[in-house]
């Protein structure tokens, strides 16, 4: 069943790329979701740090808290080595994936 | 900041994680949950609001789905050692599920209370009704291979003469020629006087065949039964005692087999001991062999017991049964002239003539409950599935956040299960405390009713009950869950919609409870009228401050009529000067007594053509004072008096339906009447009209009835009748000192008050009344709670709609307008459809009802205005809710 697993990495896919090219903590993760997927896709509190756990523990991302001056410390996630192989395997799925969709069922791009 | 931390370390307690682990969670989701705070406060929300809504997004819920995935606990989870691979995880699983259930269950003790409550409710009331419906009715008389013992009676409708005994020559013929039975006994009942040892007492007796125990296949626990030549005069002085006599009379004296007991005046052998509990018939603790005569046509007055031979059916029983009896009659012209083909018989299981009334209300009730139960099962669908719709946003991101939706199912099952498994415990007790309250209602004359126990029967029963209700209604969401498309979801999670099928669902359920509910209510309502239609009924006596005793003059201390005219004289003199007796009498028989002795009759200038049918009339005898003790008013002349005595012409007095019959419109006083064709004997003539008394039951039809004086007509076996000016009952103590007083070896029996005897025949129509009444008003509570779930969870859903039409104008009138009118469009379906089902099923009621017709108007209307009453309150309640939407907070959330 394809459509239930691309469903599951989906969420995985979403968090891998936000922290692609740059460290973010997980609130920052919760609001950009939302706000990119226009309300869309919310994560709650509740919801997203078992998923940072699970991809950290899995080895895909790395925690680390981090003082920034001026703002309270907070634990910033980054994309590990394996994450990032991880990264490029979903995407490429999920590019074919899209394609395929589009080429049967004509949606067009936004 | 240190709230959050609390409260996070709160909700996360149940994962047992280490220390320092916790500590960094905790850490992190409380800046999260503080970022969010703030966030929400910038956007212009109060601190409390603020707070509330981060709160609100820890579902602790997902918390311990979410890491207890990710983190291994600190603590081993509870998963037996040594299970290994595979079944560790699914043991792992189901320990986890069924926590995680358990703390549900206590984070929503109103959804709990409510959901395990209607489960115990129907399970409990269930279990009670199975389990006396079993013993009642279905569990086999305790004799061996009961399924082949039947009883059988002639039947004369015509005559008015449900049951016809059998004389003693119809019986032998039938013991002669039959080949159907096994064999055939014949018992009459009897009470008879223990005297020598201890006080005089009277017992329940049985005058049997001498092959009566065979045919029950009892075996004595001491001695043996009866031989067949104890049948016969001069050798039928013996007698076999219940275990319970020879326990309590005779502190079980081993050595009482052979010795000689006084049984009335005549000393009796006991040749044997029954084994404990055998009582048949009636309760018996003595049985002594009957003289069976040949040629005696005359006295009806024997009843049968017979077991078929093997293969033989109760069809094939009757067949005989009419032919032998046709037989018996057209053989014999110079007895029976008139007789012709076609004799009338019922032959029916023992156990079912045991039972008898108390049949058809049973049947009922268990109908009635089921009832109760599947409206308690679209309730608890209901609620669970409302759960499952207000869950529908977690589902989903749990789905999306990668558990499968085997768990997701699983998981609801489990919660499902065990709401299942609380309810049926509760509902178990519940059932052994209705079976108390049903014997304790009444201890009358429910056959078996005392020895119910809830049996491992009904325990099972209720356990398949209560597991197939758990999977049942935990599959419906359970579905739906795995079908969930976790985008759409969350789409409409976020807003607490409903899905059109799921609500669909519910809806169907409302209408099936308020329907089921309906019919339910009907029923009740058709047996209630009933019964009040019967306490209505005029008994044609009055029976408060009425006290009732049997007193048997034995024989042949009281040998002749004159004998007993002076011993019942003496008593009624002393009984009368008695303080607080107002008067008193003497009657062979009285109402609600046992026995019945009926005559032909035949009227002077009336006398019915050959092979017209003779009516049959009830024949009373009572001394002077007896109907003004009894509190029967005389319409039309006078009473029996006290020089209605046996020298003057005999006298009668009538009741008026036998007036009516007889002299339409004109005088019967004067006429007279006689019991016998044989135009030897002496006419009694009417001196008087009495009204219609009812004998056996309220309900009865009219009967003749007739009354002669004791005096020209004497009977050894009597009841005192006295009326007192206050409660009857103290006067019992010196009641009986004044028997003693005139022969101390008299027993007083059957001492009752004549308000008792009524109520106890009413007790079945009694405890159906009020068990049907009690499932009819927990149908309607059920119904009621049910609709007012389903319309709450709408409203909830709608709250954004409700907002916005408020917002764009609409009066606060139009939307509960709006909400009344889909919560009552449900209650009128429901109705429509309780009303179609009622009609066709009360008919099944008919022989409860009474005066009232099964389509009684009045009970559908009433009913029905009642329960839509309810049905409106409970719409009203959450429509004005719905009126209170806040458009603000509506169109910000748009």
């Amino acid at each position: 069943m394809p459509e239930r697993e691309w469903k599951k990495g989906s969420a995985e896919l979403l968090i891998l790329s936000l922290i692609e090219h740059e460290a973010r903590h997980g609130y920052e993760l919760g609001k950009l979701i939302e706000s990119r997927s226009k309300g869309v896709l919310r994560f709650h509190v509740a919801s997203l740090y078992p998923l940072l756990y699970r991809l950290e523990k899995r080895g895909w991302i790395e925690g680390r808290w981090v003082e920034k001056a001026g703002q309270r410390r907070r634990r910033y996630y980054r994309l590990t080595a394996d994450g990032k192989k991880v990264l490029a395997a979903q995407r490429k799925t999920w590019t074919a994936f899209a394609q395929a969709i589009n080429r049967i069922a004509g949606v067009q791009h936004a | 900041m240190p709230e959050w931390r609390e409260e996070l370390r709160r909700r996360l307690a149940a994962l047992h994680l280490a220390p320092a682990e916790e500590a960094g969670i905790v850490e992190e989701l409380a800046q999260h949950l503080e970022d969010r705070f703030r966030e929400l406060v910038s956007q212009g929300l109060g601190a409390d609001e603020a707070r509330r809504i981060a709160l609100e997004e820890l579902s602790e819920r997902e918390l311990f789905e979410g890491f207890s995935e990710v983190l291994a606990p600190a603590r081993p989870a509870a998963a037996p050692p040594g299970v290994g691979g595979g079944r560790a995880g699914w043991v792992g699983h189901f320990l986890k599920d069924l926590r995680f259930g358990l703390r549900m269950l206590r984070t929503r003790p109103g959804f709990a209370a409510v959901a395990i409550l209607t489960l115990a409710l129907g399970i409990g009331a269930n279990t009670a009704i199975f389990s006396t419906v079993n013993g009642v009715l279905l569990k086999p008389l305790p004799y061996p291979e009961s399924d082949q013992l039947v009883t059988f009676w002639g039947t004369a409708p015509e005559k008015r003469l449900p049951v016809v005994d059998y004389p003693e020559a119809m019986f032998l013929s039938f013991h002669a020629r039959t080949r159907v039975f096994e064999s055939v006994a014949a018992y009459a009942v009897a009470g008879v006087s223990l005297s020598g040892d201890g006080d005089p007492e009277r017992i329940q007796a049985a005058g049997v065949s001498t092959d009566f125990f065979r045919v029950l296949r009892q075996v004595p626990v001491a001695g043996r039964t009866f031989l067949a030549e104890e049948g016969t005069a001069g050798k039928n002085n013996v007698a076999v005692l219940s275990h319970a006599l020879w326990q309590r009379r005779f502190g079980g004296d081993r050595g009482l087999v052979g010795k000689s007991i006084q049984v009335g005046d005549r000393p009796t052998v006991v040749v044997g001991i029954m084994p404990p509990g055998f009582d048949f018939p009636q309760r018996a603790e003595l049985w002594f062999p009957l003289l069976l005569e040949a040629d005696d046509t005359g006295n009806w007055y024997l009843s049968t017991v017979a077991r078929l031979k093997p293969g033989q059916t109760v069809a094939d029983a009757h067949r005989e049964v009419v032919a032998m009896s046709d037989e018996f009659f057209l053989s014999r012209p110079d007895r029976f002239p008139d007789a012709k083909p076609g004799s009338r018989a019922v032959v029916m299981p023992v156990l079912r003539s045991l039972v008898g009334d108390a049949r058809t209300p049973l049947l009922v009730l268990l109908g009635a409950v089921g009832f109760v139960l599947l409206i308690a099962s679209a309730n608890i669908g209901n609620l669970l599935l409302a759960r499952a719709l207000a869950r529908g946003r977690e589902m989903a991101l749990r789905c999306c956040l990668g558990a499968s939706s085997g768990r997701l199912a699983a998981q609801l099952l489990t919660e499902s299960l065990l709401l299942a498994v609380l309810g049926g415990a509760a509902g178990l007790l519940f059932g052994w405390l209705g079976i108390r309250v049903i014997q304790g209602l009444q201890v009358g004359p429910v056959p078996r009713l005392a020895e119910v126990r809830l049996d491992p029967a009904a325990l099972l029963f209720t356990l398949g009950v209560t597991l197939a209700a758990g999977v049942l209604f935990g599959v419906a969401p359970a579905i739906r869950a795995s079908r969930l498309d976790p985008l759409e979801g969350l789409r409409e999670g976020g807003r607490g919609g409903t899905s059109r099928g799921a609500r669909g669902l519910s809806h169907g359920f409302v209408v099936a409870q308020i329907a089921l509910s309906l019919i339910l209510l009907v029923g009740a309502g058709l047996l209630l009228r009933s019964f009040q239609r019967t306490l209505k009924v005029d008994p044609g006596f009055r029976p408060e401050n009425v006290l009732t005793a049997r007193i048997q003059l034995p024989w042949p201390k009281y040998g002749n009529d004159t004998v007993v005219r002076v011993f019942q004289s003496r008593l009624l003199e002393a009984v009368r000067s008695l303080p607080g007796v107002h008067q008193t009498g003497l009657a062979n028989r009285i109402p609600f007594s046992r026995g019945n002795p009926q005559q032909e009759l035949y009227v002077e200038g009336q006398i019915p053509r050959p092979g017209e049918s003779v009516p049959v009339i009830n024949n009373r005898s009572v001394s002077p004072g007896y109907f003004e003790a009894m509190g029967t008013p005389i319409l039309r002349g006078r009473g029996i008096l006290g020089s209605d005595v046996a020298g003057a012409p005999p006298v009668v007095v009538i009741d008026e339906t036998v007036a009516l019959q007889y002299w339409p419109g004109g005088d019967p006083l004067g006429k007279r009447i006689r019991t016998t064709s044989d135009s030897s004997t002496a006419w009694l003539t009417v001196v008087g009209v009495a009204p219609n008394v009812k004998h056996a039951s309220l309900r009865e039809r009219p009967n003749f009835e007739m009354y002669r004086s004791l005096s020209q007509s004497p009977a050894w076996s009597t009841y005192l009748v006295v009326r007192s000016g206050g409660d009857p009952q103290s006067l019992v103590a010196e009641l009986r000192r004044r028997v003693a007083e005139l022969d101390p070896t008299l027993p007083v029996s059957e001492v009752h008050t004549m308000v008792g005897a009524m109520a106890e025949s009413l007790s079945v129509a009694r405890l159906t009344n009020t068990l049907l009444t009690g499932f009819a008003g927990l149908a309607m509570l059920l119904a009621v709670i049910g609709i007012y779930g389903v319309m709450s969870l709408n409203v909830n859903g709608r709250q954004g709609e409700f907002g916005v039409r408020l917002a764009l104008g609409a009066a606060p009138r139009d939307v509960l307008r709006l909400v009344m009118r889909q919560g009552l469009l449900l209650a009128f379906l429901g109705l429509a459809i309780g009303v179609a089902g009622a009609l066709w099923l009360t008919r099944l009621l008919g022989s409860l009802l009474f005066e009232v017709s099964p389509m009684d108007p009045v009970t559908f209307l009433s009913v029905g205005a009642i329960l839509a009453l309810a049905a409106a309150l409970a719409c009203y309640v959450p429509a004005r809710r719905a009126t209170l939407a806040d458009p603000m907070s509506a169109l910000r959330r748009e």
